[in-house]
């Protein structure tokens, strides 16, 4: 970037708009004596400057061109408080064991943000800067949003806690499985799926993302013999069960007409994809509120842009973007199962998910302190090549708040789909009695599911299946302060 | 027919050593444990009866095995559970609930149709043991 | 029931003395409390008792399951409460309670206004008590023959039965003055039966009032000089024979308006630079200062004596 223009003493604004071309840093978007107020918004990216670029002006760059700035100066800016509306590079370090690779700390000021809008969050703080020359690279990290700001979201449509009271499910996690073969099945087949599955011993079963209004199954169809499936399972247990219906469509008129459909015959839960867009989850989150549903994101799409370390956006901002847009499940990593997680960074996932407050906490990925300030907590789905032989990692792992969802570990039981669910329930029990006894599952877990499988033929025989499945893959998102990263177990 | 909610309801029957480690666990976080029975198991009946108000403030779980084993006496045939209460903000709700007794037969429930244009099914479902009064369900 | 008695087998006493970590409550039973001989020698008394018991247990010889139900009596501030504190630890140590907490009662927390407030009231405090030691101060008010209809005791009737039935649950200690604890075991000989340890514990002699003076002086960082503890020996001789002597409580009222007189004396030179000597120490002036040392007491007063 180059500088034109003359220099001459006199008021430093005006000096600055003779300049034309100025650096981003000259413009006011780095400054690192500035304080972040309690009432900005902050960000942290992980920016990989072009050779001979320097890190600071790269810093700056990115504050400026998502906050105020264009590649040059323009006179309406004198027209605005514009010291104000710039945001401020006010901290750049480098990347430990990742040269080439910096942290800068960007703060913006409250008033650039629209009330209760992640579309205008994002538009901002992604919308403009991710192809920008000047980088090779650009990751968000993290966010801080300030009180005063979560308080213009409704948050979770439901809620933790309120899920719980409502399913009168207490002191475990919850249980789900994805019909399965994703596509492809008709109406009345489909449903056996969910019957079996539910009265076998699971609270959820759950619509694939892709399942929508097809050929082979439209989606009244599945509604109708997904919730006689649902209710049936009521009946044999005498417990609440439910079935992700995804409303996924083409229009909000659409999703809007599935998800009313859903609610009048009785299901406690609807499904939506990230892909429909944060407009859409928002509209979703605010009509779930309004008829007293569930409302299961799944996060479709999201690995085209977390999954690289060097550029995207990290899924612990998407996390809580959707925490503010209000959705009350959201898939967020396994540890154990098949799809992409490090232990330390789903953990950071989870946390900042459920938990009312986080605090900085490095080694899980977390950079910033967040006050949710009595937002609802979202229930975190694992899902993804887990069984019944992981359960005592995943309770340690995860904690209580969370739906654990095994697919093809209920679904490909070899004595069927009801022995699968009900293998998944005992083994999870099992895991949670001992907990709550004092022993210590991690090191005793395959002795206490041999235990418990004594009285469950079911559980003996996903043990002899799958007790061996692991998927231990290094991960690529891994955090940037444990000196080793932990492999999954 | 089993009546399966309660987070211990796909074990066997929990022993009284059993039980008293839940609660043993529950008083270990400082949570107010009460036990509540009913002859009205349907998943919708957030309101059993209460045999006592919650507990605060004990440090074992013998004085809590005493109220159920009282309640389990006095209502030999009906369910019993155990809840656990956690005042933590953000929290503020039951944090394990299980059952620790249960009628010597469980009827189940059933499930009725009330059918709507365009295939739509109004469902709804009712315990059978509900058909008898109060007082003589199980 | 003893038949499994194998003579080649050996019992570690020391073993399971060691084991149980009751000896650093012992230890310190000894050394935070003066004097109390014939307390302290029950105390030790009842861990061996326990201890051997545990080791009967695993010999495999009959152990008649032990009550340890107590009363404390003794004059006010002889250590009754105190050593209550210490007795629900050991206790715990050696595995006759399962928590080791003491929850303190007295009648008000146990006996209720008006009909069917009683028993819900005890079962309360009973419910909070167990797996620790109930102790009940001044026992003897929950009986009240003067009032036929007094709800006392139920509040007894519930306590007898539990000390009977689930003794493995809690134990009981009541305490009381001696007098009127007797009086109150004479009229209830339920109770009497079901109470195996009756401690006594004496009034302190001078010696050792000084003695636990000296012990809360060092607690508190504080000194005597050479005639503060003169006049402190003195201020004990007439105390004891004043009325409403508390024994150690007293002493601990005592010092704690020495200090108030020390503070004041400090600041009436604040001019003057201190040395953390002057912060320490107790001068006989803030000692002798007190009405104990007047001719005689101001007539018709109450309570414990006032500067
Ligand atoms: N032997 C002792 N050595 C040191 N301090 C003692 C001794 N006995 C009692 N004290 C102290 O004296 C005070 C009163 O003791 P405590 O409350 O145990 O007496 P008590 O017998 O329960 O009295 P009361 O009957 O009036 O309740 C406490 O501060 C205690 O620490
Ligand atoms: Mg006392």
């Amino acid at each position: 970037m180059k500088r034109i223009g003359n220099r001459t003493a006199s008021d430093p604004a005006a000096e600055r708009y003779r300049a034309g071309v100025l650096k981003y840093a000259q413009m006011g978007y780095w400054d690192s004596g500035y304080r972040p107020k309690d009432t900005d918004v902050l960000a942290m990216f992980r920016i990989t400057p072009q050779e001979g670029v320097d890190a600071n002006e790269a810093a700056a760059a990115v504050a400026g061109e998502s906050s105020t700035a264009t590649w040059t100066v323009v006179w309406t800016d004198r027209l605005t408080a514009c010291d104000r509306y710039r945001a401020k590079a006010y901290k750049v370090e480098p990347v430990p064991g990742a040269p080439g690779q910096y942290f800068a700390y960007i703060a913006y000021d409250l008033d650039l943000f629209e009330p209760g809008s992640v579309a205008n969050l994002t538009a901002s703080i992604i919308g403009n800067v991710f192809g920008f020359k000047p980088l090779k690279a650009l990751r968000l990290e993290d966010m801080r949003f300030p009180v005063a700001y979560v308080k213009t979201f409704a948050g979770p449509a439901t809620g933790i806690i309120v899920e719980r009271e409502r399913l009168d499910k207490f002191g475990r996690p919850l249980l789900g499985a994805t019909v399965k073969p994703k596509l492809g099945l008709s109406g009345k087949n489909y449903g056996r799926v969910v019957y079996e599955a539910l009265q076998g011993g699971l609270d959820f079963t759950k619509d694939d993302e892709n399942i929508n209004s097809q050929p082979f199954m439209h989606w009244r169809d599945r509604f109708l013999n997904c919730m006689e499936a649902v209710n049936r399972a009521q009946a044999v247990s005498g417990e609440v069960k439910g079935h992700y219906l995804n409303v996924t469509a083409a229009t909000m008129e659409d999703m809007y007409e599935r998800a009313a459909f859903a609610r009048d015959l009785g299901s406690v839960i609807v499904m939506i994809d990230l892909v429909i867009g944060y407009t859409a989850i928002q509209s979703m989150a605010r009509w779930a509120r309004k008829n007293d549903m569930i409302l299961h994101l799944h996060r479709a799409g999201h690995g085209t842009y977390t999954r690289q370390k060097n550029h995207g956006v990290s899924f612990r901002v998407i996390a809580k973007w959707m925490r503010l847009a209000g959705v009350d499940h959201l898939h967020a990593g396994t540890i154990v199962g098949k799809l992409e997680g490090d232990p330390n960074t789903v953990q950071g996932f989870y946390n900042v998910l459920r938990e009312p407050h986080n605090p900085v906490d490095l080694q899980r990925g977390i950079f910033f302190e967040q006050d949710w300030a009595g937002l609802g907590g979202i229930m975190p789905v694992a899902s993804g090549g887990i069984h019944a032989g992981q359960m005592h990692q995943l309770l340690t792992y995860l904690g209580d708040d969370t739906v654990l969802q095994f697919g093809g570990g209920t679904i490909g039981h070899p004595m069927g789909i009801s022995a699968g669910a009900t293998a998944n329930r005992v083994a999870l029990e099992a895991m949670v009695l001992a907990r709550n006894e004092g022993r210590d599952i991690w090191r005793e877990g395959p002795a206490i599911l041999s235990e418990a499988a004594r009285h469950c033929t079911p559980l003996r025989a996903a043990l002899d299946t799958w007790g061996e499945v692991t998927f231990d893959y290094a991960s690529t998102d891994t955090p940037d302060f444990v000196p080793t990263p932990t492999a999954a177990a | 027919m089993r009546l399966t909610q309660g987070t211990f309801s796909f074990l066997p029957d929990l022993t009284d050593a059993q039980i008293s480690s839940q609660i043993e666990y529950c008083l270990q976080r400082g949570w107010a444990v009460s036990v509540e029975h009913t002859e009205d198991p349907h998943p919708r009946n957030t309101y059993w009866e209460m045999y006592g108000n919650p507990m605060f403030d004990l440090k074992d779980a013998a004085g809590i095995m005493r109220e159920v084993d009282e309640c389990r006496r006095t209502f030999p045939n009906r369910y019993i559970k155990v809840n656990a209460f956690d005042s933590t903000r953000g929290i503020e709700s039951l944090r394990l609930s299980f059952i620790v007794a249960r009628p010597q037969e469980e009827p189940g429930f059933e499930l009725l149709r009330e059918e709507g244009p365009g295939r739509e099914v109004r469902y709804s479902m009712r315990s059978y043991a509900t058909r008898r009064p109060e007082g003589h369900r199980y | 029931m003893n038949s499994v008695l194998k003579h080649t087998d050996a019992f570690n006493l020391e073993a399971a003395f060691r084991d149980s970590h009751v000896a650093d409550v012992l230890e310190q039973l000894e050394s935070e409390l003066v004097g109390l001989a014939p307390v302290k020698t029950r105390i030790r008394d009842i861990c061996a008792l326990l201890l051997v018991d545990t080791l009967r247990k695993q010999a495999g010889l009959s152990t008649e399951a032990l009550s340890l139900h107590m009363s404390f009596t003794g004059n006010p501030g002889t250590g009754k409460t105190t050593v209550a504190l210490r007795m629900a630890e050991i206790l715990h140590r050696l595995g006759y309670v399962r928590k080791g907490h003491m929850v303190a009662v007295t009648r008000d927390d146990l006996v209720g206004q008006y009909i069917g407030h009683t028993a819900p009231k005890t079962r309360e405090v009973l419910k909070r008590a167990m797996g620790g030691v109930l102790f009940i101060d001044e026992a003897y008010y929950l009986y009240r023959p003067e009032n036929e209809r007094d709800y006392g005791q139920e509040a007894i009737e519930i306590l007898l039965q539990e000390m009977e039935n689930h003794r493995d649950d809690l134990v009981v200690i009541l305490a009381g003055y001696e007098d009127r604890m007797d009086r109150f075991f004479r009229s209830n000989p339920g109770m009497s039966s079901r109470i195996a340890h009756h401690i006594a514990f004496p009034d302190y002699t001078a010696a050792e009032l000084l003695a636990i003076a000296d012990l809360m002086l060092d607690q508190m960082q504080y000194s005597l000089s050479a005639e503060a503890r003169t006049a402190l020996e003195e201020y004990i001789e007439r105390r004891q024979t004043m009325p409403h002597f508390a024994n150690a409580r007293s002493i601990r009222n005592a010092l704690d308006r020495a200090r108030l007189r020390q503070a004041s004396r400090l600041f009436n030179r604040r001019d003057a630079s201190l040395a953390r000597n002057d912060l320490m120490t107790i001068e006989a002036a803030d000692i002798r200062a007190s009405r104990v040392f007047a001719e005689t007491p101001p007539p018709g007063r109450q309570g414990e004596l006032q500067p």
